[in-house]
């Protein structure tokens, strides 16, 4: 359309509109997410943080407005476009760790590495190196239920780091653990996030938490807040 | 009042629930008021094997009622989490399903109560006569009890059938164990071994002279006292052993190195054989015994009666929809997971696929369970 999308983001919304049966949930966002930063969007329950990263990470098709990922447009993808962005592009961290009960964690790491492809050795070795950075390399061979949801949801990391996508969404990864916990969930995902160069992007209902990151927007009732740069136009 | 209320919100899956239950209560009532107007009719007449005729479709009503209890508050979180913010408690969660089902049962009845004292009067002509008792006065505490045990059996049975922790928003039940204890793989075997051997004792070469003495109903001929008991032990210990057979098809599926797709249909039957093993179980039974049924009325020597068809039809549909039930149960307490494995990326068509292969290797368990039930019970007709 008018305006191509800057060549240093990785990212990169313009005008995004989006409403759930009738309820509107963004009302005209543009953002722009830079290659291998951390971005923290903040915001109360309802602002529509979950919906955002929803339409960035190619779950849900925009309503108007456009989203670009590597100067290649998403918002115009078939259903299963994004469905194949989203297995080989992109990695996912939800409030809830939504692991398939019926594997092992091992298993439930190396299954998007599995689905992307990857040989059945490099995948559960893949798997197995990262329950060890995550600190869960014991619990490889039990199952989700027989864990603590702390365990859980860092299997939950591990699997969306593991197939090392350029682009890591994380949606309030922390909100079913205890303080100490989320600490050390941010900590990690941080921490991954800069030693292999990936980008992060992370919403939070907490602005305690979005001091991990290295730029910070918030959103208020489905728009970015006025006290908050505009990225779209801070990253030129 | 109430009951209304809530069916007004009703959509395809309660309605399609409510008919299967009034239907099917309405056929066993008929059953039932047909053993009355015989008993009317023939007051000297055995009328107590008549009123057990009518508990194996009895049972059956109850058993599809109970499954698709147990089925709702997975179906219709919000319906209970509704009923939960209006401060109904477990309790009146359970007393409200049961009472749907009874409710259902109850119109089953009454529609068929009111076919019967139309008939009665006159109209249905000397065909029927002696079945509806014409001519004879009614007592009315007769058909008001024996309607009443309708909507009451299958009424029990579905409040026992909720589940608690369901029932409750916001809690995911655990899923069932994926391993079974030693004792409940001991039992089946045992069972089936001691069935087999006793049935092949009283099949063996020389066993023509220990004669047949067990009359057998609906036209089914005569048996051997050792080839009934040993089909009985057989036939309970294969369907035992059905939940196990099916956990032990996922772990086969998922042998080795698997690729996605075994890995998701192998692995999903395991964790879902204790759920599904009961279901399918009572199918297997039921279909082996009507179909083995059906092969001698069909055969030249054997005669098909009206009743005991109507009544297999009966047993096998209500076994179906009980499967049907705890499929939709399954289906709809795996949602968030399903919803978890796309959000990854994963195609539906995989996802269809794993549902594809599961139903493959769950149905050739059937086919290897119900099938070597009905050729043993063939086999102990003739």
């Amino acid at each position: 359309m008018s305006a191509a999308p800057p060549d240093n983001d990785v990212l990169w919304a313009r005008g995004i509109v989006k409403s759930h049966h009738g309820t509107p949930a963004l009302r005209g966002v543009s953002l722009g997410v830079r290659e291998g930063e951390m971005l923290a969007i903040t915001g109360p329950r309802g602002s529509g943080k979950s919906t955002l990263l929803g339409c960035l990470s190619a779950l849900l098709p925009v309503d108007e407005g456009e989203v670009w990922f590597n100067s290649s447009p998403v918002h115009t993808l078939t259903r299963a476009g994004r469905e194949k962005l989203r297995r080989e592009r992109f990695g996912f961290v939800g409030s809830e760790p939504h692991l398939v009960p019926e594997l092992t964690a091992r298993e439930n790491v190396a299954l998007p590495l599995l689905l992307a492809g990857a040989g059945h050795k490099a995948a559960y070795t893949a798997a197995g190196e990262w329950l060890e950075r995550l600190d869960v390399a014991d619990c490889a061979r039990q199952r989700p239920t027989e864990l603590v949801q702390s365990q859980r949801q860092r299997i939950a990391v591990a699997r969306a780091l593991a197939p090392m996508p350029p682009v890591v969404f994380a949606d309030d990864p922390t909100a079913p653990l205890h303080r100490e916990a989320q600490d050390q969930v941010l900590r990690i995902l941080a921490s991954a996030a800069r030693s292999h160069q990936l980008t992060l992007v992370l919403a939070t209902h907490d602005p305690e938490l979005a001091r991990y990151a290295d730029r910070t927007v918030s959103l208020v009732d489905g728009r970015l807040s006025p006290t908050a740069v505009p990225a779209a136009t801070a990253g030129r | 009042m109430y009951y209304l209320r809530l069916a007004r919100g009703y959509r395809g899956l309660d309605l399609g629930r409510w008919l299967l239950t009034t239907g099917a209560a309405a056929v066993v009532a008929a059953f039932l008021l047909r053993s009355v107007g015989r008993a009317l009719s023939d007051p000297a007449g055995a009328s107590f094997p008549r009123l057990l005729w009518c508990l194996p479709p009895l049972a059956a009503v109850a058993w599809f009622a109970a499954t698709a209890a147990r089925a709702l508050p997975a179906q219709r979180p919000e319906r209970i989490a509704g009923l939960t913010a209006a401060g109904a408690g477990p309790v009146r969660i359970r007393l409200l399903i049961a009472g749907e089902i009874a409710l259902a049962c109850a119109l089953g009845g009454a529609a068929t109560l009111l076919l019967f004292l139309v008939l009665r009067n006159d109209i249905a002509g000397p065909s029927l006569a002696a079945d509806l008792g014409m001519g004879i006065p009614l007592p009315a505490a007769a058909p008001v009890t024996l309607l009443a045990l309708l909507p009451l059996v299958a009424g029990t049975a579905a409040a026992g059938a909720v589940r608690f922790p369901d029932t409750l928003p916001g809690r995911t039940g655990e899923p069932d164990p994926t391993a079974f204890a030693p004792l409940r793989l001991a039992l089946p075997i045992g069972l089936t071994l001691i069935g087999l051997a006793l049935e092949l004792y009283g099949l063996r070469p020389g066993a023509a002279q220990d004669g047949r003495p067990i009359d057998l109903p609906a036209g089914l001929g005569a048996t051997g006292t050792a080839v009934l008991i040993g089909w009985s032990f057989t036939a309970l210990g294969i369907a035992l052993l059905t939940a196990p057979l099916l956990a032990l098809a996922g772990r086969l599926l998922a042998l080795g190195r698997p690729a996605p797709l075994r890995l998701l249909a192998g692995r999903g039957l395991t964790a879902q054989a204790r759920g599904l093993g009961t279901p399918l179980a009572v199918l297997a039974l039921a279909l082996a015994l009507v179909l083995t049924a059906a092969r001698h009325w069909t055969s030249p020597s054997g005669t098909a009666e009206p009743l005991p068809v109507i009544e297999g039809i009966l047993i096998v549909g209500c076994a179906t929809a009980a499967v049907t039930a705890r499929l939709l149960e399954l289906r709809a307490a795996r949602g968030p997971v399903t919803d978890g494995l796309l959000r990854l990326g994963t195609p539906p068509g995989l996802l269809a696929g794993a549902v594809a292969l599961r139903t493959v290797a769950a149905g050739t368990v059937l086919l290897l369970t119900g099938g070597l039930t009905a050729v043993l019970a063939t086999a102990a007709l003739t």
